[in-house]
């Protein structure tokens, strides 16, 4: 959550992709006051795509057979969290904000 | 002596066999269980051993009898259906050890027996009579209860636990190798998902009675309701979250028209109960629940899946055996707690029942109605493996509580609690019983 709340503001779309269910996605978010752009399911992808236009699409996950599957299948590139977190914009926030 | 599989003699798995001979004359009174959890964390006091221990000893007290007086002891020594411990993983032996252990390592952390329990439970200085029930709750107080009838035991601890572990379900054990022998291979190995046979069954019950998934929706969202009210169930306790109509018909399919949600979530938890004879119950804790019958279902589907006629059939069959030996009708029914994991064939089970007049096709659209706790038709007040987690126990210590009068807010109100019904799994291969408030 600290790292989404990085780049809230910075023109990102915001949103979770889950098996959890979507009443639950949003509860979640608003517990933690972030908004968010989107909650969908997660063999649902594809339709956050069709929906909103950006430069480019990143799903960070951590289920090869489902979150990575589901990621590459709707167009998404697929990011480990580790490698979501050493990402520039999480980076580069991170050190100013420091 | 080792513990025996309980015999086939003690189950009550024909028609015609008359009004149960020890109708009203054993009752369940403590119940006791241990938390819950998604996955073992690896750690003593969390192992299914260790939790099995605890839910059967805030049994003991929750009837409040001494240990000593306990001299019967009935559990179901499989703890899982679907996460066996991988072979290449070596046994925690410091956890193994940290136990009074038998020769079976696992016992404890992937399994039980009796030998082991009684090993770790010093207190228990009177049990004299084990005996093992195959797979479920459902099938060990069918057990406990002809036992007790039979005087084979008369203060009788029973108990079902499940561990879990990492690693996706129905993926280790058996399954991950390259062969099984015999059929299991065409369904474990090669075959769909668990639910795939019940899916199957439900997409003929829509093509054939013209109803939905999406008519699901109510009784799903009864069901994590009820959950929600269950303090002892997973979901209560780690994630209180309702699951609604739109959750539910947006969810991925696992085995369509089965979908996530239709699939319940595996657990770790403990449930036990104390029975005794009606005799001795009056002098305990808690008010008596009569167990007016068992009956069970042994029927073998001719082929690898039950088809739609042959589980219709044997429901229908299992009705007639329940009320039979019961001496009641399904009028008599106050509520039902028939299982439910896979929520797909409880409108199999209920139908069966004739519960409230259903026939066989109206279950959807009685989910349609008022099927709550506060109406005059409840559906599963358990809320069952879909309100709490995968353990086929909820709906016996439901059925318990709400005619002991101490669901909290779970508690039926739209009827009185008087004569409830539970058990399951399958359509084909179940056991059941009658509960009720008074012995006659």
């Amino acid at each position: 959550m600290d790292m989404v709340r990085m780049v809230v503001g910075d023109g990102f779309l915001i949103g979770s992709c889950s098996d959890r269910p979507m009443s639950a996605q949003r509860a979640i978010w608003e517990a933690h006051d972030i908004p968010y752009d989107f909650v969908i399911p997660k063999h649902m992808l594809a339709d956050v795509k069709a929906k909103f236009e950006a430069d480019r699409y990143f799903h960070v996950g951590d289920r090869e057979d489902l979150d990575k599957k589901y990621a590459l299948e709707a167009g998404f590139e697929f990011l480990w969290p580790d490698e979501a977190a050493a990402m520039p914009w999480f980076a580069t926030k991170d050190s100013s904000d420091a | 002596m080792a513990t025996q599989l309980a015999p086939e003699s003690m189950y009550r798995n024909d028609e015609g066999m008359g009004i149960w001979e020890h109708r009203g004359k054993v009752a369940a009174v403590g119940v006791g269980h241990s938390p819950t959890a998604r996955r073992w964390d690896g750690k003593a006091e969390t192992s299914v051993g260790a939790w099995s221990i605890l839910a059967l000893r805030r049994a003991i007290e929750d009837a409040g009898v001494s240990p000593d007086q306990v001299d019967g002891l009935v559990i179901v020594p499989v703890t899982t259906t679907g996460a066996f411990w991988p072979e290449d993983t070596p046994v925690p032996m410091d956890i193994v050890n940290s136990f009074n252990r038998t020769g079976d390592p696992l016992d404890g952390i992937a399994q039980l027996s009796s030998e082991w329990l009684l090993n770790n439970m010093p207190e228990l200085t009177n049990v004299n009579f084990t005996m093992y029930g195959a797979g479920c709750m459902s099938n060990a107080l069918n057990v406990a209860s002809q036992a007790i009838g039979d005087g084979l035991t008369h203060t009788c601890l029973v108990l079902k636990a499940w561990h879990n572990l990492e690693g996706r379900y129905y993926q280790s054990g058996a399954n991950a190798h390259d062969a099984i022998p015999g059929t299991a291979a065409l369904k474990s190995l090669w075959g769909a998902p668990a639910c795939y046979g019940t899916a199957l069954q439900f997409a003929e019950y829509c093509r054939k009675y013209g109803k939905t998934h999406d008519m699901m929706a109510p009784f799903m969202t009864n069901s994590r309701r009820n959950g929600l009210m269950f303090p002892e169930g997973y979901w209560a306790q780690h994630r209180p979250e309702e699951l609604t109509a739109e959750d539910y018909e947006y969810a991925r399919w696992i085995a369509k028209p089965a979908n996530l949600f239709d699939n319940d979530i595996p657990i770790m938890m403990a449930g036990a109960y104390l029975f005794t004879t009606a005799e001795r119950a009056q002098d305990m804790k808690q008010k008596p629940v009569y167990i007016l019958n068992h009956a069970s279902s042994n029927a073998m589907p001719r082929s690898l899946t039950p088809t739609l006629d042959e589980v219709e059939a044997e429901t229908a069959k299992t009705g007639r055996k329940i009320y039979e030996g019961a001496g009641i009708t399904a009028a008599d029914l106050s509520f039902e707690n028939m299982y439910d994991g896979f929520t797909e064939f409880h409108q199999f089970h209920i139908e069966g029942l004739g519960y409230r007049g259903i026939k066989f096709g109206e279950a959807l659209d009685f989910y349609q109605t008022d099927i709550s706790i506060e109406g005059p038709n409840p559906v599963s007040p358990s809320g069952g493996n879909i309100g709490s987690g995968r353990s086929r126990v909820w709906l016996h210590t439901d059925s318990i509580q709400q005619l002991q009068g101490r669901a909290g807010a779970r508690q039926v109100t739209g009827v009185k609690p008087e004569i409830a019904v539970s058990g399951g799994p399958m359509p084909l291969g179940g056991n059941y019983t009658v509960w009720s408030a008074t012995p006659d």
